[in-house]
């Protein structure tokens, strides 16, 4: 999961950034709305962080231009200006969720957690595949009851596949969603983790579609 | 009438003008008095001189050696008896000739002022007023002539005697007439100048409705054409409004950018703070909190404050109700909440826009929090008949949210509203909004309860006026 952070105060920046990156996300971060704005533009995000207090294009028109441009990534707006005013404000400008300002980290986490979960169409926080089960809130992986212990990269990787299971994801998409910009990209690296994954869980749940990628599902789905 | 209070413009202009009517009009009234009785006095005396020299000339003609009784009947009453009207020829010395006397005196006769020594005025006639022979006041005239020139010759008193009680009468009805003109004369003026006082200063009574207007945030100038005199006041006044809410508005928009500036780099403390676990850490974070606590606080309050001076408008509910509804929906998504909406349309509220959103804002934001699944928002009129409306009063609404969640014992409900009281710290959000929602309704002379749904959940009652 590839998440941008826009905001323009350097240490809620980094504060944001680090927690995001703790808890198993890249993250990409911007200091102002036009870095913000071309960077949500073209790099394909799971999730954006928007401040709307911002220099140079401030985040509303930001997140309108990204919303014109038909992106559909959710936004979580992060503002000090709390009044329902801005509020409506703010969703109608096509936002899926605002945190107001001072907020405690854990909660934009959980935020983002549920933005994620809901734009891949999970409705609970557990998420489950065949005998594996993913607890977004705990970060904790299980198969058949039994706890996995999986490393950051492998807990990346298999969240993601978690999320859009069912559906067959390259791997282009799996190192652009799974790394933040400044990461080596090696394509590589991504059949090294389905490997060690594959020890870790029932080797069959995720299957490699030849030439186009991975496909995680349980097993007695389509074919 | 209440503009007469004692220190007042009105009443010292009315105690004035009334004074300057209470003084003179007597003063007038005397002077008119006396014209009158002088003049009718005068006419009386001119006509009393008259029939006594007529009578003189007719009855001491030197032909005669004693006065004959006039021939001529000047005044027809001489012949009615003691009507009032007399005349007598009486004989001061030499021969003690019989006293002449008109019918009308009968047996009786009038007594001599010059015997009496009434002093004469300068054409020696005396004046005297005695009560006469039936006992009413009655004015005599006496002139003392003889029959010929030569010293020695006998004396004789000649007396014409008119009668004073119509004179009085006249006088008497004339005063009475005039006191009764005067008065009203008085009255109409004392009312006029009441007239005159309440049209005068209309336009201070105009400024003073002005302000209460101004004061309650019905307006925010000074409007209409005042006279020349009220008009620098007016532009002054006008000013001065203009630049204390200009003051009010940079010092709120100050306080606004200063608690809202700070909200970063708190929120940057509190961050910092919790990932470590030492005491001072700890105390950091507990004093940030306070911070944001304060922050909030005096956010709200300069939220509400600033009210006061807004221009009361009127606020179609509907609308608010429809975009917040919408952005609840999309907040709360991932737990699926559906948001029952019944709203008349065409309902106002009289108030702020922002106010009514941060109110149904609040309480619908808490509902959703809570809620299994179902969220109920009912606005309607509230009954007229349970209400004791007072003049001038407008109406009220209802806004009732109900939730299917866990809902609240009635001790719970009791706490709740008072500020950074939290029953759950597990939702997520500052507090549950409701001292703000306590706060403007407040404001608004509305009512905010809580009582237990009948779909499981809270149910929160809030009534506000309407528009």
């Amino acid at each position: 999961m590839r998440i941008l952070v826009v905001e323009d105060d350097a240490d809620l920046n980094a504060q944001l950034v680090s927690a995001l990156s703790e808890a198993g996300y890249a993250v990409d971060a911007a200091l102002d709305g036009e870095e913000g704005f071309y960077l949500g533009e073209t790099e394909p995000y799971d999730l954006i962080v928007l401040d709307i207090g911002l220099p140079k294009m401030d985040g509303i028109s930001v997140l309108e231009g990204w919303r014109r441009a038909d992106l559909k990534m959710p936004v979580i707006l992060l503002t000090a200006r709390d009044r329902w005013s801005d509020k409506v404000a703010g969703i109608d400008a096509g936002a899926d969720d605002y945190v107001a300002k001072p907020f405690h980290m854990e909660e934009l986490l959980a935020r983002a957690r549920a933005q994620l979960r809901r734009a891949a169409g999970h409705a609970k926080s557990e998420i489950e595949c065949g005998p594996v089960c993913l607890d977004t809130n705990s970060a904790k992986v299980t198969c058949d009851g039994q706890s996995i212990k999986l490393t950051s990269h492998e807990f990346r990787l298999l969240s993601y596949m978690m999320h859009h299971q069912g559906r067959v994801v390259s791997r282009t998409e799996l190192v652009e969603h799974l790394y933040d910009q400044d990461f080596d990209r090696d394509s590589n690296t991504i059949e090294v983790f389905i490997g060690r994954l594959r020890k870790k869980i029932p080797a069959d749940v995720i299957e490699t579609v030849r030439g186009l990628g991975y496909r995680m599902s349980d097993g007695n789905a389509e074919g | 009438m209440g503009m007469l209070r004692a220190n007042s413009l009105a009443f010292r202009l009315f105690v004035v003008s009334a004074l300057w009517t209470l003084i003179v009009l007597p003063i007038a009234g005397f002077l008119i008095f006396r014209l009158y009785k002088d003049d009718f006095q005068t006419s009386f005396d001119v006509q009393l001189k008259k029939l006594v020299i007529a009578l003189t000339i007719d009855s001491m003609s030197e032909a005669t050696d004693r006065p004959v009784a006039p021939t001529n009947r000047y005044e027809p009453l001489f012949e009615v008896t003691l009507s009032g009207w007399y005349w007598q020829i009486k004989p001061l010395d030499g021969p003690l000739d019989k006293t002449l006397v008109s019918a009308s005196l009968a047996s009786s006769t009038l007594p001599s002022p010059f015997e009496r020594k009434f002093p004469s005025d300068a054409t020696g006639t005396r004046w005297v007023n005695v009560v006469g022979p039936n006992g009413d006041k009655i004015r005599i005239v006496e002139v003392i002539d003889t029959l010929g020139h030569e010293p020695g010759t006998p004396r004789y008193s000649i007396i014409v005697a008119g009668p004073m009680d119509w004179f009085e009468a006249s006088v008497s009805s004339f005063t009475t007439r005039l006191a009764t003109a005067l008065s009203l004369a008085g009255l109409g003026l004392v009312l006029a100048t009441l007239f005159q006082i309440q049209f005068a200063l209309r336009p201070l009574r105009e400024i003073e409705k002005s302000l209460g207007r101004i004061r309650s945030a019905e307006a925010e100038r000074l409007e209409g054409q005042l006279p020349v005199e009220i008009e620098p006041l007016q532009r002054e006044l006008n000013a001065l409004l203009q630049s204390n809410q200009d003051i009010i508005e940079r010092a709120r928009t100050q306080v606004g950018n200063l608690a809202h500036g700070l909200k970063t780099p708190l929120a940057v403390i509190v961050n910092e703070a919790r990932d470590a676990k030492t005491p001072f850490a700890k105390k950091v974070a507990m004093q940030a909190g306070v911070m944001r606590d304060q922050i909030n606080h005096y956010l709200d309050r300069a939220r509400v404050a600033a009210r006061v001076n807004v221009i009361g408008g009127v606020t179609e509910v509907r609308p608010v109700v429809d975009p917040l509804v919408r952005a609840l929906g999309k907040i709360h998504q991932d737990t699926g909440i559906d948001i029952k909406v019944e709203c008349p349309a065409g309902l106002k509220f009289r108030g702020d826009r922002q106010d009514l959103e941060e109110v149904l804002g609040n309480v619908l934001d808490n509902a959703c929090k809570w809620a299994d699944r179902r969220v109920r928002l009912t606005i309607e009129p509230a009954d007229p008949d349970n209400l004791s409306l007072r003049d001038g009063e407008a109406g009220l609404f209802r806004v009732v949210v109900e939730d299917d969640g866990p809902g609240l014992s009635a001790e719970q409900r009791a706490k709740l509203g008072k500020r950074g009281l939290r029953l759950d710290e597990t939702k997520p959000g500052s507090g549950l909004g409701l001292s703000i929602v306590t706060d403007l309704v407040g404001l608004y002379r509305g009512t905010f309860g809580l009582e237990a749904s009948k779909m499981g959940g809270l149910k929160a009652v809030i009534t506000l006026p309407l528009g």
